[in-house]
């Protein structure tokens, strides 16, 4: 198991602030510092190789559920249940911007790379993206392909990828103008993108993530053993693409080889589901987020 | 005294107050009671509590001061004397609040401190003072017997408190318990039960509390005995709950949210039970049932209502650390270690004592003795061990009997004795006791020569086994025996072991017995049976013969007999090469065994050969019936399909990427209104109403029919309806029926040509596209100005269409089948969702219900607004006079139908914009024009 000692199962610290569910967890761009945001409305900026609140923030009407940081770390974004995607200034703490128009609760929402524009998915079946440059509240561009609630989102230089209810992974490739839809017959929870750019993760419904070469659609792997059937739980690959990292709806955090798919390593990271996991771009250091109201740092 | 108050008889003796003070009184009593107070703020009086008027006008020298509007004392006004001398020198004076307050100001200050009378004041300090001094006071009228002052402390009347005033009223007797006896003796058991837990220090010394507890004990014998002689019984009920926090003397944490009290209660009794700890229930206490799944400690806002959103979906989690924030009892376990201990040694009753020694001692016995020769390692005698002690001695030999058919018998059982073992030989001496035949088993005739016989059998056997089987020697036995055992329970023997049997027995030996055995013993058994099914390598027998040997040698889990004597001919590389081979067969076959009716694979065998990386993947493949529906769904998905998706503008620039469509015609220009985009959806309700007759495949048949021809035959939509809905403000007059249907009708000719040309627009857009990708585009639709061709080519369209849509929509169902059964919560919205579903009934109801209530709803709402329409279509070029009077009442209907179609929409506009699943169906009809987008891109696929 020498594959399992690399992988970061020890827990370092426990943050804990949040009052009620913690629905994810996000390290920032350089993995310094964490943000996390759950059921009692606020975000809450970490050190999580400290173990140390920095600060709180409060206007979020109703629960918040994902939140992304900028590249620069000067503004970040963050949506919930009051269908509005916020965009914070980190210093400050202050709201500058509100973007309403979701006619539902906003799932996800991430930052392009150049920070310019927010894209959100959402419960009314739409992706949105919004312009952080111009005044404009209004949207940039409204995906509404998807038949079923918008559960995850992810942005590539040149593509936005949008994981749905209704069982697809929908690629909008901006630069030949074309929409992908790779059906994958589940509900799908959550999406997230290998390092190299050529694969995409899927996190389903029936407690199965799904590895999908980009290029051809083709499934690459599937990787069992969780169970995911009725929360929103996190997937995600290593920052060195070998392990794929599932969280249970048991408290359980998986590990699994990338290319045989067998568990390398599986542990409790909580006592109830784990909402959200998330890698550290360059260390072996892993932040859990669960039901239970903490979030937990682990390290090798 | 006025002239009314001589009628009444007076009692006692009448107040004398000066006339003045009483007038001024009277004044201040009036200003009290609220006369003066409905006067003007500017002409009401202050008065002081004498009535004197406390402010006065500046010139008459402000307000009121001192004495009479005076700075001064009655004395006048006199300055505080100072004096400092030289030898007095006057020390810094120490001014104090008094100072500066007038009389009344004082007395307010006064009443701050609030003490009781000695009247009320039942159990304090100040009544027993106040006897004591009474006391004092009477001591010196009273003669007593006791010369000399009485010491105080001996002598304290004490006077009766209000309450014990009451009490003697309501007929309480001294020395008396006020509780009812009758009722109260079982929670009085309780109360004392708590009361000794608690002071357990007191009862160890015989204190008053023990003789308490005594004489406590009698009473629970007779009640009425105790009548008279107990005060104490009325012991404090709050000891019921004795006090093991930290918290102060009467303090309540949860005062304010006694739902707490019950968590902190059931967290109390579960740490009992240690390390258990159940989710609890608090929404219940917190907010009642209405509010079933809050999450606990996040309200919302009270201007907010609670809404399916508000749900936890996290619902039964602990949320334990947060709120509350309670110190815990550091002194607790010390404490209930005491109670425990104490408990214990209280045990006995009230009265008894523990005996310091008791007779009563603990009788011993000393282990068994173990024997010498005894060792700790159990060994199985088996069958063949216990023959072949007895029978090393080799029996003399002895001519066998004259019987020829004995002697075959005795030779035929010997055999079968020396293979199945002794325990044979005492069953059938015991079963063929009266039988003379088996006589040579006791001492009868031939028992020698059976005895040899056996012997003989015996050496043989045991020289067989010991050339065969090097490695393992009693399975062979135990196999007989197991499968004679079996034979004699009366079992039935396993179908692959005969057939195994047969076989080997057919081959001849008792050579086959050892891979037989391991074959039963191993699990391959079944993969025997699988490689007689699968024959990957039919085309090469001799390869197929090496496979089969293969196989049985794996799973034969011994040591592996080197296949080289057999297959000399093949080099190492090309043996390694098949070895590969075979085990990906096997492995292969073994998988297969699972979903056994996927039998693709024993079709094509050779082709799971082929695909190495197969096997490879899905190691932990599940043996059940979701591993088959994986394998059939990973059959179909994961399914790519493209579509065309036009980035904005701006998102491209904002990605810092050239436009694609840059230069290109621009997407379908807006429509004019939002009616436009709707009035020529297609008809997507449709589709929700066949999902609904998928569900009932029974009815399907006779539903269908009709209702397609209705489809076929309403193709435009109402447009009023949609105005109705969704026109804006500065459209509604216009949209009146009353003011102008000629207007009107110009407006509808005006929006067919815009659509139309919308259409136009598009369908250019469309073919140059599907030129550059290289598709197929159909020929255009030759398009006319007006209605009628729009009509015409969507009833063309809506043949195709039909069985596409069944296709999508029967997707649909299975997604929502699995959806259901997989019960999503999903964050709250799916269960919103399903709960959604669930309050539309009318959408799930069966398909009688459907078809004659929505669907035909609908109908008569289109069949009506297509009568209009083609009233209004003669209207516009013929005199309408005819028509109008029974235009204005269909007018007025359909008003009235839009009245309540948009009160519909107001009221659910919430409900549809979260309902997704049934959004399509309910509310297509109503909804945006970005909906119109992406029924056109669906369009558009088809067409593709």
């Amino acid at each position: 198991m020498s594959a399992a000692a690399e992988l970061p199962t020890k827990e370092a610290h426990i943050l804990k602030g949040h009052e009620g569910a913690v629905l994810a967890a996000r390290f920032n761009g350089d993995g310094n510092y964490a943000l996390t945001c759950g059921k009692d409305r606020t975000i809450r900026l970490w050190n999580p190789h400290r173990g140390i609140l920095i600060k709180t923030y409060k206007s979020h009407g109703r629960e918040v559920r994902d939140v992304h940081v900028t590249s620069d770390n000067a503004k970040f974004c963050s949506c919930g249940g009051d269908r509005q995607v916020y965009y914070w200034d980190v210093s400050t703490g202050r709201v500058i911007r509100k973007f309403r128009g979701h006619d539902g609760e906003v799932n996800a929402v991430k930052f392009n790379d150049s920070s310019s524009v927010v894209v959100s998915a959402g419960f009314d079946r739409s992706l949105r993206v919004w312009d952080c440059r111009s005044h404009s509240v209004e949207p940039v561009q409204i995906i509404d392909t998807f038949l079923d609630t918008v559960m995850s989102v992810v942005l590539t230089k040149t593509e936005i990828i949008g994981g749905s209810v209704d069982g697809t992974v929908r690629t909008f490739d901006m630069r030949i103008g074309r929409e992908m839809s790779d059906n994958l017959g589940q509900p799908v929870n959550c999406i997230s993108i290998s390092n190299d750019g050529n694969c995409v993760l899927a996190g389903c419904l029936d407690s199965t993530l799904r590895l999908l070469d980009r290029t051809t659609g083709e499934l690459l792997q599937v990787y069992r053993g969780h169970i995911s059937k009725s929360f929103k739980t996190d997937c995600c690959l290593t920052n060195s693409d070998a392990h794929v990292i599932g969280g249970s709806e048991d408290g359980l955090v998986f590990f699994w080889d990338l290319v045989d798919a067998k568990v390398v390593s599986k542990f409790r990271a909580h006592d109830l589901v784990v909402t959200s996991v998330s890698y550290h771009p360059k260390e072996d250091c892993m932040l859990t987020s669960s039901v239970d109201g903490t979030v937990r740092v682990w390290k090798k | 005294m006025g002239s009314d108050e001589e009628d009444f008889v007076f009692h006692g003796t009448p107040i004398e107050r000066e006339e003045e003070i009483a007038s001024r009184k009277k004044k201040a009593v009036a200003g009290a009671s609220g006369n003066l107070r409905t006067l003007p703020a500017w002409k009401q009086e202050v008065t002081d509590e004498e009535g004197r008027r406390r402010f006065h006008g500046a010139f008459t020298g402000g307000y009121s001061a001192g004495y009479y509007n005076t700075v001064g004392s009655k004395e006048g006004w006199a300055p505080q004397s100072f004096t400092s001398s030289r030898k007095n020198r006057a020390g810094a004076r120490k001014q104090s609040i008094s100072d500066f307050l007038d009389e009344d100001e004082k007395a307010d200050m006064e009443g701050k401190s609030l003490s009781a009378s000695s009247q009320f004041d039942t159990f304090g300090f100040t009544a027993a003072e106040h006897s004591r001094k009474q006391a004092e006071k009477e001591q010196h009228e009273r003669p007593s017997a006791i010369p000399g002052p009485v010491p105080d402390e001996l002598v304290a009347p004490v006077s009766e408190s209000i309450g014990v005033k009451l009490l003697l009223k309501m007929g309480w007797r001294r020395g008396h318990s006020i509780k009812d006896v009758r009722a109260s003796s079982d929670a009085r058991r309780e109360a004392r039960k708590a009361f000794l837990a608690f002071s357990t220090d007191e009862i160890t010394k015989e204190t008053p509390d023990s003789l308490v507890s005594e004489t406590e004990a009698e009473t629970s014998l007779g009640p009425q005995f105790n009548e008279d002689i107990k005060n104490s019984e009325s012991t404090p009920v709050y000891v019921l709950n004795p006090k093991q926090d930290l918290h102060g003397l009467g303090y309540d944490p949860f005062k304010h949210a006694p739902e707490f009290r019950e968590k902190k209660r059931s967290r109390l009794s579960a740490n009992k039970e240690v390390g258990f700890r159940k989710p609890l229930s608090m929404k219940e206490s917190l907010f009642g049932p209405k509010s079933g799944k809050i999450a606990p400690g996040f309200g919302i806002g009270a201007l907010e209502e609670l809404d399916v959103e508000d749900e936890d979906v996290y619902a039964g989690y602990d949320f334990d650390q947060t709120y509350v924030i309670e110190d815990e009892q550091p002194a607790r376990p010390s404490n209930d270690n005491r109670l425990r201990l104490t408990s214990k040694e209280h045990d006995v009753l009230p009265g008894f004592g523990a005996a310091k020694n008791s007779d009563y001692s603990m009788e011993r016995f000393n282990p068994p003795k173990i024997p010498k020769d005894f060792v700790a390692r159990h060994k199985f005698s088996g069958p063949l061990e216990a023959e072949t002690k007895p029978t090393v001695s080799a029996p003399p030999e002895v001519p066998p009997p004259a019987d020829n058919n004995l002697k075959l018998l005795i030779e035929g059982f010997a055999t079968f004795v020396s293979r199945c073992g002794k325990l044979y030989e005492d069953l059938s001496r015991e079963k063929n006791q009266s039988n003379q035949l088996f006589d040579f088993l006791r001492e009868g005739n031939g028992h020698d020569y059976y005895a040899r016989r056996l012997w003989e059998e015996q050496q043989k056997r045991k020289d067989q086994s010991k050339l065969t089987l090097d490695v393992k020697l009693s399975p062979t036995v135990q196999k007989m025996t197991a499968e004679t055992r079996g034979s004699l329970l009366g079992e039935k023997p396993l179908q692959r072991s005969l057939k195994e049997t047969d076989t080997s027995a057919s081959s001849g030996g008792s050579f086959q017995f050892p891979t037989n055995l391991s074959d039963t013993f191993t699990k391959s058994a079944s993969s025997q049976e699988a490689a007689d099914a699968v024959k990957p390598f039919k085309d090469d027998p001799a390869k197929q013969e090496r496979f089969e040997q293969f196989l049985k040698e794996k799973y034969k889990g011994g040591l592996r007999t080197t296949d080289s004597n057999r297959v000399n001919s093949m080099s190492e590389s090309a043996r390694a090469q098949e070895r590969l081979d075979f085990e990906a067969a096997a492995e292969a076959i073994e998988k297969g065994k699972a979903y056994k009716e996927v039998r693709r694979a024993t079709e094509q065998p050779i082709d799971f050969l082929a695909g190495g990386l197969q096997f490879t993947s899905g190691g932990t493949e599940q043996i059940n019936d979701t591993g088959v529906v994986d394998m059939k769904s990973s059959k179909t998905y994961p399914k790519r399909e493209e579509f065309q998706w036009r980035p904005s503008p701006l998102l491209c620039k904002r990605f810092d990427l050239p436009d694609p469509f840059m230069g290109k015609l621009p997407p379908a220009p807006r429509a004019r209104n939002k009616m436009d985009s709707l009035i020529f959806l297609p008809d997507t309700v449709k589709a929700t109403r066949q999902v609904s007759e998928s569900q009932e495949p029974k009815k399907e048949t006779s539903i269908e029919e009709p209702e397609v021809e209705v489809e076929v035959e309403n193709v435009e939509r109402p447009v009023d309806l949609y105005k109705a809905i969704f026109s804006d403000d500065s459209e509604d007059d216009e949209d009146q029926p009353i003011t102008g249907k000629i207007q009107e009708g110009q407006e509808k000719k005006n929006e067919a040509a815009a659509t139309t040309l919308n259409r136009l627009i598009a369908g250019d857009f469309l073919e140059s596209l599907g030129k550059e990708l290289g598709f197929e585009v159909p020929s255009d639709v030759p398009y006319q100005e007006g209605i009628k061709p729009i009509e015409e080519e969507s009833k063309s369209r809506s043949k195709p269409e039909d069985s596409s849509d069944k296709r999508l929509d029967r997707s649909g169902l299975k997604e929502k089948v699995e959806e259901k059964r997989s019960s999503l919560i999903l964050g709250s919205e799916e269960e919103k969702s399903r709960k959604k579903r669930e309050k539309s009934p009318r959408k799930r109801s069966g398909g009688n219900d459907l078809s004659s209530g929505e669907s035909s709803g609908d109908e008569r709402r289109r069949k009506r607004s297509n009568r209009k329409d083609r009233h209004r279509n003669n209207n516009s070029e013929s005199d309408s006079s005819s028509d109008y009077h029974n235009q204005d009442k269909q007018g007025s209907r359909s008003r009235r139908k839009r009245r309540e179609s948009s009160r519909e929409k107001r009221s659910s506009h919430k409900k549809h914009s979260k309902h997704h699943r049934t959004k399509k169906s309910s509310s297509s009809r109503y909804s945006s024009d970005e909906e119109q987008k992406e029924s056109r891109q669906e369009k558009k696929r088809r067409r593709d």
